[in-house]
């Protein structure tokens, strides 16, 4: 029998004889659902982790490649009949597969990345502040001020230009509520997801307590987040937040909601708007942040959205998280496409989301489509419906 | 055995065929961890997956499989636990899921028609949308296809109003072990788009015929020699299945002390309110479930659970005779809550796995005045193991009793071992008037009992005349010889060999033979005696050898399950 220790280390022996073999994992994954054979889908992988610990196959390249064709979107954990968490153990096999020698390059790449720039692609920390070329009065003074909320970017927005406005609209959102935030500006760094994603999982820590630790200084007790990956891994990962429950982690929509409920955001009505939400897998399924954005988009006079099917908890990857879309970009598109084609068949003229990702795979599915549309994270929806700000709401005492 | 991949390449498309030995090794499993000594009777995977896309092609590769002696076997998504769909001798896998569309919906004829790779969760959610649900559907609908539950039979949701399975197809398609293309029963099409129109007619003339020299009936009366056979006689492609009108569901919930009122109590539910679904759950399935420890009140209680189906007036009055029948019989009706939990969880019974890791199943159908005595007989038979017990119950007074038996395969012996006690049950369940619940591979030697004595002599003069070269899921429903490993050759040619050394040194010492040596004893005699016994031995050996070859799996399991059986008395010991 092949001994393979880290399963043991991680606590997750059990778990390949656990699987029931219901199946249930594989018809709800992405992958699987494009190329069609079991050796890609979750329960087809849990069979050959269970053959390699008998000794019958081989922990080869050509399976290191399947482990990484994955979303790691939590589809198949959340419908697994006997509990298992399929997304935690792909990371586990994933931290296998690079002590192995078999990491795939562009996973590679991530690594060094963060390692070297603190960043998922080679730009830098100085690049963090570009984002707030045009809205500098709203900012200024923000950076590492002692404030009760923080907004912590992530690299996907606070780095790639097409995602600029998704911050500008939650610090125009934010200013306009009066809410007393800080920005750790230059100073942030990647929150580590990509980490566990590209096999690096002791590391994970380190890098969510490079953040933490200004935040703590800054006597932060709210973190509002753009990606909802940020916050899984936090959540999860974070020595510290498991210790210690004092710091909220909230998506945008979850903010904004709250802010609504406080009577502190107005709006003015917009000429017939029908977006479609597409809820991000990690929002839906780990954070069950599905009703917020429904709230928002309902609370917006002259908004009227309209259902995809599947939704909520039962929604389609986007095909771009877990390092799919560098380790295997045709394969991400292709899953990106099909997200894109529930959209087509429902009456909506935007997309509304809330995770960089799912923009970033939208617009590209868009493109090999040639389906128009317009997608939007929900700050910018937010932002753009706003009344004039003599009308807003009351400041932060 | 000898097959050309690039040809079923050609046949099904090139990116429909794997012959990897992972993809292999996959399809080659079903929700059952065979232990390893297993794979001495059955071969333990395909050489070939194949995922045609439409009825011709796998037409096509059925007469490829035809005319090079390859066995060929149909999966849906390998979701039962019965063996239906794993190899025996190799061969093609032929995984269906790749043909699973919806083909025709008429909600005046109540009946819908689809290919049958689809699941029942898809066809579900597609006839739910219209206003429509369907009369059964199997637990495992969330992954299940049609073609597999319609292939193999059972209870599922919904049994309890409606009866198994096999009473709600309407019609089927089915492609023949000679690569005809039958449709029997009424299968519902649109006939202006049916491509397949001539072909049928001239595959049904034939079956006609077969029929008739048979001595059965019409195309149009015989679909049961297709359903619940495990596509041994044809691959079904097409199921018309009846629908019903979704009305109001009211999932309830009881909880019971002991068995004897659950029984009591799901006697008057199905007389008097005639429930679309009733299912148990014995005090141990309860107690390991995991959601429930925050209810005290039902860990380790007995649980009556099932949804009405009816209008809003019927079921106000049949909710009333669940309550008044329940408090009668010293139970607890369950809140609304609780009941909707009971009613989700409806797809999940391998929820209690997890207390395992592995599992050895067991189930039977018993008749309901049976079950409390059969529960408590298990109980006491399988006192050292960890089990956890569940069922269905059906309208005509029979119940499908679940025993999962809890264990962990990476213990191989005690594994292995362990597996008597799932012949153990169905033993003891035939003691009280109990049946397999499904035959499948395991189960063959069951047939002639599960599908009644001349419906099985129907099934077995068809087999031969449409699959005379048994290529068809060969093994499955009909027995036959067993693919045998190497060991257990070995140890046949060992039996023979060692049996005749020992017999060669025992025999002449018997009192009367030793007199008759005496006699005739020289030197040369005893110098001879040994080689010629070597010798001897050798060849009973290798007849031990050739028995274990030509052995079919009945008599392997007939010689098996009592060897388990010793070892595990041993084991004890």
């Amino acid at each position: 029998m092949t001994k393979l220790d880290f399963l043991e280390r991680y606590g997750q022996e059990d778990e390949p004889y656990v699987c029931a073999s219901c199946g249930n994992c594989t018809l709800v994954c992405p992958v699987f659902h494009e190329l069609k054979w079991e050796s890609y889908g979750p329960r087809g992988k849990l069979h050959v982790v269970k053959s390699i610990l008998e000794g019958k196959s081989e922990f080869g390249k050509d399976f290191a490649h399947k482990i990484f064709l994955c979303n790691l979107c939590e589809h198949c954990t959340s419908v697994c009949t006997t509990g298992i968490s399929l997304d935690r153990f792909w990371e586990v096999v994933r931290a296998e597969v690079r002590e192995r020698g078999f990491l795939p390059a562009p996973a590679q790449f991530v690594l060094k990345s963060l390692k070297e720039r603190g960043d998922i692609m080679w730009m830098g920390s100085a690049d963090r502040l570009l984002w707030m070329e045009d809205i500098e009065e709203i900012v200024k003074g923000r950076i590492l001020k002692k404030a009760k909320v923080a907004y912590f970017l992530g690299c996907n927005v606070s780095l790639k230009s097409q995602l600029h406005d998704v911050a500008k609209s939650m610090v125009k959102i934010m200013d306009y509520a009066g809410v007393d935030f800080t920005l750790l500006g230059d100073k942030e760094v990647c929150c580590g997801a990509p980490l566990g994603w590209a096999g690096n999982l002791k590391d994970i820590n380190e890098m969510a307590e490079k953040n933490l630790e200004i935040i703590r200084e800054l006597g932060v007790e709210t973190i509002v987040f753009s990606c909802p990956s940020c916050i899984l891994t936090w959540s999860e990962y974070s020595e510290y937040l498991k210790e210690n429950q004092n710091i909220e982690l909230l998506t945008a929509s979850q903010f904004i909601s709250r802010l609504i409920r406080e009577r502190r955001l107005s709006f003015e009505e917009q000429p017939m708007i029908t977006p479609t939400f597409h809820d991000p897998c990690i929002s839906a399924r780990v954070l069950k942040a599905t009703e917020e954005p429904r709230e928002i988009m309902d609370y917006i006079p002259g908004v009227y959205h309209v259902e995809m099917n599947p939704s909520r908890q039962n929604t389609r990857c986007c095909g771009s998280h877990g390092l799919l879309d560098v380790v295997d970009p045709i394969l991400a598109s292709k899953i990106a496409e099909v997200r894109l084609r529930d959209v087509t068949v429902t009456p909506a003229t935007r997309i509304v989301t809330e995770c960089p990702r799912c923009i970033l795979a939208f617009d590209l599915a868009k493109f090999t489509t040639n389906y128009d549309i317009l997608v939007q994270d929900i700050t910018q929806l937010v932002a753009s419906s706003l009344a004039p700000k003599d009308e807003g709401g009351a400041k932060d005492q | 055995m000898r097959f050309d991949e690039q040809q079923i390449g050609d046949i099904v498309g090139a990116d429909n065929v794997s012959t990897t030995p992972e993809t292999c090794m996959i399809y080659s499993k079903d929700v059952t961890s065979l232990p390893e000594v297993a794979h001495q009777i059955v071969s333990p995977r395909f050489d070939v997956i194949t995922q045609p896309v439409d009825v011709l092609s796998l037409r096509n590769l059925i007469l490829y499989a035809l005319d090079n002696g390859i066995p060929i076997v149909p999966r849906g998504n390998g979701t039962s636990g019965w063996g239906g769909a794993i190899p025996t001798r190799g061969g093609i896998c032929v995984a269906l899921s790749g043909m699973s569309e919806i083909l025709y919906f008429n909600e005046f004829e109540s009946a819908v028609t689809v290919e049958t790779g689809i699941t029942w969760r898809d066809l579900l959610t597609f006839v739910e949308r219209l206003g429509f649900t369907l009369p059964v559907y199997p637990s495992s609908a969330t992954a299940a296809t049609v073609g597999g539950f319609v292939a193999s039979g059972g209870l599922g949701i919904g049994s309890t109003r409606h009866g198994d399975i096999l009473k709600q197809v309407l019609g089927i398609e089915a492609v023949l072990p000679n690569g005809k293309i039958v449709r029997l029963g009424r299968l519902l099409l649109d006939s202006k788009n049916d491509e397949l129109k001539e072909k049928v007619e001239e595959g049904n003339l034939w079956l006609s015929k077969q029929l008739s020299t048979a001595g059965l009936g019409t195309p149009e009366q015989e679909t049961k020699l297709f359903t619940g056979t495990y596509g041994t006689l044809g691959i079904i492609t097409k199921v018309t299945l009846k629908t019903i009108p979704k009305l109001y569901l009211l999932p309830f919930a009881c909880s019971f002390d002991n068995m004897a009122d659950l029984v009591k109590v799901a006697n008057i539910i199905i007389s008097k309110a005639k429930p679309y679904y009733l299912r148990f759950l014995t005090d141990n399935y309860t107690s390991k479930l995991d959601a429930l420890n925050e209810y005290e009140n039902e860990s380790g209680k007995f649980i009556l659970t099932g949804a009405l189906l009816d209008t809003i007036y019927r079921n106000e009055d049949n909710v009333e005779i669940i309550k008044t029948a329940t408090n009668e019989d010293n139970g607890a009706v369950l809140n609304d809550k609780r009941s909707r939990y009971y009613w989700n969880e409806r797809f999940y019974p391998l929820r209690v796995k997890r207390h395992g890791p592995s599992i050895v199943p067991a189930e039977m159908l018993a008749p309901i005045n049976m079950i409390p005595e059969i529960l408590e007989k298990t109980k006491t038979e399988l006192r050292n193991s960890k089990i956890a017990i569940e069922g269905m119950l059906s309208n005509d007074g029979t119940t499908s009793v679940m025993v999962w038996i809890l264990d962990d395969e990476r213990k191989k012996v005690s594994f292995t071992i362990g597996w008597h006690r799932s012949f153990k049950f169905a033993s003891l369940a035939q003691r009280f008037g109990g049946l397999p619940y499904a035959v499948g591979l395991w189960n063959g030697r069951h047939a002639r009992k599960y599908y009644g004595n001349d419906a099985y002599n129907d099934l077995k003069v068809m087999k031969k005349k449409l699959d005379p070269r048994n290529i068809m899921n060969p093994v499955k429903v009909f027995g036959g010889r067993v693919t045998i490993g190497r060991e257990s050759m070995l140890i046949g040619f060992l039996i023979g060999f060692i049996g005749t050394l020992i017999a060669g040194w025992v025999i002449p010492r018997i009192p009367i033979l030793v007199q008759l040596i005496q006699l005739l004893d020289s030197s040369l005699l005893q110098l001879l005696y040994f080689p010629y016994l070597v010798i001897v031995g050798l060849s009973v050996g290798l007849v031990g050898l050739l028995i274990t070859r030509i052995m079919t799996l009945n008599q392997a399991l007939a010689m098996g399950i009592p060897l388990l059986r010793i070892l595990s008395k041993l084991k004890r010991k």
